[in-house]
């Protein structure tokens, strides 16, 4: 499983500043437009916003994943960030989350990379990932998050 | 162990349907759960629920926010759920689960009867819907009639007896309520309230016109369509809608009703009816085989569907006039094999039928003896090409039989509790051998026809 692929040095914030849930998921779409993965930012914008009208993707445990499939993304590939504050997503649990994936699809996405998506998505459904994920400092620290047993 | 199996999936099937799945199986391992989940996201359905999977299965979770397919669980308690809760409280999911009872075979015999019934549209419906609410009128009145038969075929004759204040409750009242209460109905189902009165009153004239039954029907469905229409059409100012459902709904379709049955339905209906009952009276032993043949068929043909309850609908009208009919005898007869014979199937040859379906032969021979043809379903559904044919030709015999051997019976319903009542069936012994000789026909062709399972 090509974890790697997915991730980028130059897609991570450790330190992300937004306080509400719209601006960090604007935070996270900047990171990705900037890396040059987006045609439209405003438009995948519109994507994943839609999708958090059908239920928030706070998933609860202090994580949130927001996702887009859309047309507008060039190629698949997900974000990371953290904050360290904490920033209300209208979580299941009610809680704030801390740890974001910002997870971009173009339309026709290849089965490979939908199957890392969906083997990170059952990862962070362990605590001791998670935990992980909370104190990484570095691209080798979530990418080992993952690897790790 | 016991075993659960869920499905998991989401509108865009790219995360929450992961974390559903990992979600309960973490939560399984805990509580020492076996479980596989399907999980069908944009990558499509993997690690699929095998019919192995469903065969040890106890129970289905579904957490699903799409719309998946659930033929396949058919018979299994579900418990539905949406991703959310099963990423939120997947322990608490499979607990429920767990604590849900599978169906027994009983259950889902009633189930799929009762389903059949809200499948059933139109004109089938409307029928179904009065015929449903005369079954107990013909019941009540031919088990009381037969009680009186008991006395003697001819004890009620004799004034002041109680013989003779049986056939008064039973043919006297409730005979005599069957056909207004099928038109009334039919009428019912139809138009809702306001059609119970033309239908009933329509059926009521059907009765003294001699044009029974299908006079009757006749009645129902042109009173419950024509409120329907009157209803839409009359348009009255709001002040005086009122007197719509109290007089002019009722009076003017009675009078319609009421004067068509009486110049225009009556007297041909009346007469066709009469050449059918002298038809049937008159066969001769040649056609009545055929029309044995005919009935048998159309009994085990769909197990309690619409051509089954034609033969059934037919075979009551017989009885009509209070006289025990050797047509209700066959068609008792032969709705009463399908089940008993599967069961009787189920015994002689074990290997063809799996652990469950031998289990179930014993709940069909009990459903068999009490003339509920459905019993054969669950058997029919899973090798229909082979199972609806063999009980097809089992309860052409039995009929044929029952008919050659003028086995006579005086009620419409009760399966073999009806037995004992004397002279509630003429011939009893032989009647007896014709079901026995359809169920052994039934089993034999079943068993030959069916492949070993492995």
């Amino acid at each position: 499983m090509d974890i790697k692929a997915l991730f980028s040095p130059s897609r991570m914030s450790f330190d992300l500043q937004a306080k509400t849930k719209e601006a960090v998921i604007e935070e996270l779409i900047e990171l990705l437009y900037k890396d040059g993965k987006l045609s439209d930012k405003e438009k995948f914008k519109k994507a994943v916003m839609k999708r958090e009208e059908e239920f928030s993707t706070g998933i609860g445990m202090g994580i949130a994943i927001p996702h887009g499939k859309d047309s507008s993304v060039l190629e698949p590939c997900v974000v990371f960030g953290v904050s360290k504050k904490g920033i209300d997503f209208d979580s299941m649990d009610g809680e704030p989350a801390y740890i974001f994936f910002l997870i971009a699809v173009p339309e026709n996405a290849d089965d490979t990379h939908l199957h890392v998506l969906s083997f990170i998505s059952r990862k962070l459904m362990h605590e001791d990932v998670r935990k992980k994920l909370y104190n990484a400092e570095s691209f080798e620290d979530v990418i080992s998050a993952f690897e790790e047993k | 162990m016991k075993k659960i199996v869920a499905v998991t999936s989401c509108p865009t099937g790219i995360a929450h349907t992961y974390m559903a799945a990992e979600a309960l199986q973490m939560a399984a391992k805990e509580l020492g759960v076996e479980i596989k989940v399907e999980t069908r996201g944009s990558v499509g359905a993997e690690n699929e629920i095998t019919a192995d999977d469903l065969k040890q299965a106890h129970a289905v979770i579904l957490a699903c926010d799409t719309k998946i397919d659930e033929d396949r669980f058919q018979g299994l308690p579900i418990v539905r759920a949406s991703v959310k809760d099963a990423i939120k409280d997947p322990k608490g999911l499979i607990t429920k689960a767990m604590s849900m009872e599978k169906k027994d075979y009983v259950d889902k015999v009633f189930e799929a009867k009762k389903e059949a019934k809200e499948k059933a549209t139109g004109v089938y419906k409307h029928l179904m819907t009065g015929v449903s609410y005369m079954i107990p009128f013909v019941v009540a009145g031919g088990i009381l009639i037969a009680i009186s038969f008991a006395f003697g075929i001819k004890a009620f004759e004799q004034k002041g007896t109680l013989a003779a204040a049986l056939m008064d409750i039973g043919g006297g009242s409730a005979f005599y309520l069957m056909v207004p209460i099928l038109a009334g109905f039919i009428a019912f189902s139809i138009a809702d309230r306001p059609g119970l009165v033309p239908g009933m009153i329509g059926g009521l004239l059907a009765n003294k016109l001699g044009a029974g039954f299908l006079g009757g029907i006749v009645a129902g469905f042109a009173a419950g369509y024509l409120v329907a229409w009157l209803k839409k059409t009359i348009k009255l100012p709001k002040t005086m809608e009122g007197l719509m459902p109290v007089l002019i709904l009722p009076v003017l379709s009675t009078l319609i009703i009421g004067l068509g049955m009486i110049y225009v339905v009556g007297e041909p209906v009346a007469a066709l009816n009469k050449a059918m009952t002298e038809w049937l009276k008159s066969m001769s032993s040649g056609s009545a085989v055929l029309l044995g043949i005919i009935l048998g068929l159309m009994m085990a043909f769909d197990m309690g569907g619409p051509v089954n309850k034609a033969a059934y609908t037919f075979a009551v009208s017989t009885l009509a006039a209070g006289q025990p009919s050797t047509i209700m005898a066959a068609v008792m007869a032969a709705g009463m094999t399908p089940p008993l014979g599967l069961a009787l199937a189920t015994l002689i040859a074990k290997d063809k039928f799996t652990t469950e379906e031998r289990e179930a032969g014993k709940a069909a021979f009990f459903l068999g003896i009490s003339f509920i043809t459905e019993g054969a379903i669950p058997f029919a559904a899973a090798d229909p090409l082979r199972v609806i044919p063999s009980i097809m030709i089992g309860s052409a015999v039995t009929s044929v039989l029952s008919i050659l051997f003028k086995c006579t019976l005086a009620v419409p319903h009760g399966g073999i509790f009806v037995l004992p009542i004397p002279n509630a069936v003429g011939n009893l012994l032989l009647y007896a051998v014709a079901i026995a000789i359809g169920t052994v026909v039934t089993a034999l062709i079943v068993s030959i026809l069916k492949p070993k399972k492995v």
